[in-house]
């Protein structure tokens, strides 16, 4: 005889606890360095490094379903971005360097 | 020790489910490498974006005008969530066989409305309603700016129905060479196509990357937990050679309601030596796709959106971009099937608008 799913009250509240444990670990802190006016401080060799390493994320992530896009200001990217990277699953990592690229 | 049937299907379920918390409670209590709080300049502003589009269909010879918008809102709330939906206003207008104006339905569907959260770089959690992910089409190439020939896939319809539940998915760097993309999700109901009725199931899809010959394969499944329990399976895989602007995508699809693949390639013509400026702007594509029949009838085929019958059809087309976002459309296709064969002519226009909702600043 076949059951009903029974297990996914059981599922979801372990998931919970998980997740409220992760909360309280999970910090937002700065990843870099920023002066007093809040502008990241990032040297021009790294700044290069950085914005071929995104052009590179770009062309193997994005341009799977877009074509390059024009650039927007900085503060849309970090929404499409962040759209993006729950929509396409893109890792941290490309994320960071895609908007760097995308907004420098 | 003696265990009845009943008892061993209870504890294989529990084990099952040890273990599925136990790989949850891992992922989630991996270290939190922070999200950088972004200075104010950077900070996400909200977004309605989406398509519209103007496409006319001539199939066997009937013409089908289809005029469609899909807004899409982006609401980022602090560091770590989003909030995103999507809705589709799509009418559908054709001449009555007798003559006359063109009427026709406008049908409206809202296609995902969730809450994201990002607990940490590998996961993030989604509740609400949302595309089910389930090969590739459906949430990564479906809206009309992006797909590159505009008819459906025939296999579409299988196991894509936005589901309303809960969903962990992400994406993370296996090791240089290897991106690994997961989601899991559990359903309560399914919002079906064209009016299926709601059903439970649980699920998830499973991709890997590789950059260097940017090249992603994957599998799909779903179960149904009500009746039957069916299972449905899929793979997919896409294909982006560095050297060549040529984009090739496949999926296969397997369900009790019906089988089949698609195989598509799309080329850019940036590297034609000739007529360069308008070359670069413009991509041919061509599809080839296979329907089997399933277990369910003609009947229920219909009320999906499937074929109906063993089904074959090949379509090319031709795609101009004018500028970011906006592009002509052009296609032919051509489908053989023991209902009937048919040419289906396919020509109109798709944008995709970006309107921030908030102060960005100078670009």
């Amino acid at each position: 005889m076949r059951t009903k799913f029974a297990g996914t009250g059981t599922f979801v509240i372990v998931l919970l606890a998980a997740l409220a444990l992760e909360s309280s670990t999970f910090a937002s802190g700065p990843s870099s360095a920023k002066d007093a006016s809040g502008t990241v401080l990032v040297n021009s060799a790294k700044a290069d490094i950085m914005r071929v390493q995104g052009e590179q994320r770009f062309r193997a992530n994005c341009s799977r379903c877009h074509a390059a896009p024009q650039k927007f200001p900085p503060r849309m990217m970090a929404t499409i971005l962040r759209h993006m990277r729950v929509r396409a699953t893109i890792t941290d990592e490309d994320m960071r360097l895609i908007l760097f690229y995308m907004t420098e | 020790m003696h265990l009845s049937g009943r008892s061993r299907l209870l504890q294989r379920r529990k084990s099952v489910l040890r273990a599925v918390a136990g790989l949850c409670f891992s992922l989630l209590s991996l270290p939190g490498v922070s999200v950088a709080q972004a200075p104010d300049t950077e900070k996400p502003v909200p977004i309605l974006s989406g398509a519209l589009a103007y496409l006319n269909f001539v199939s066997g010879g009937q013409n089908l005008i289809d005029t469609q918008f899909n807004p899409v809102l982006l609401l980022p709330l602090g560091d770590n969530w989003l909030v995103e939906s999507r809705g589709a206003f799509e009418g559908q207008f054709q001449r009555p066989p007798g003559g006359g104006t063109y009427a026709g339905p406008l049908a409206k569907t809202l296609d995902y409305f969730q809450v994201d959260y990002i607990a940490n770089p590998h996961v993030t959690i989604t509740a609400g309603r949302f595309l089910t992910p389930f090969g590739i089409f459906n949430e990564r190439l479906y809206p009309v700016w992006i797909r590159a020939l505009q008819p459906d896939p025939l296999i579409l319809p299988l196991a894509t129905a936005s589901s309303d539940g809960a969903m962990l998915r992400g994406g993370f760097s296996v090791n240089p060479s290897i991106n690994m993309n997961y989601a899991v999700y559990v359903s309560a109901a399914s919002i079906g196509v064209k009016g299926l009725t709601a059903e439970r199931h649980v699920g998830g899809r499973m991709g890997f990357f590789f950059p260097g010959p940017r090249l992603e394969v994957g599998t799909s499944w779903q179960k149904t937990l009500q009746d039957d329990r069916k299972n449905a399976f899929g793979f997919h895989m896409g294909w982006q050679p560095p050297k060549i602007p040529l984009n090739l995508r496949s999926e296969y699809a397997h369900s009790y309601q019906g089988s089949g693949y698609w195989i598509e390639g799309a080329y850019r013509l940036s590297q034609a030596r000739f007529w360069q400026k308008r070359l670069r702007r413009t991509e041919v594509v061509a599809r080839a796709q296979q329907f089997f029949n399933g277990e369910i009838g003609a009947n229920a085929d219909s009320q999906l959106g499937l074929p109906g019958a063993e089904t074959r059809e090949a379509d090319f087309g031709v795609n101009y971009f004018l500028r970011d976002g906006l592009k002509g459309v052009a296609g032919y296709g051509h489908q053989f099937s023991s209902l009937g064969n048919f040419n289906q002519w396919t020509c109109g226009i798709a944008y995709r608008f970006l309107l921030p909702l908030g102060h960005v600043g100078a670009q």
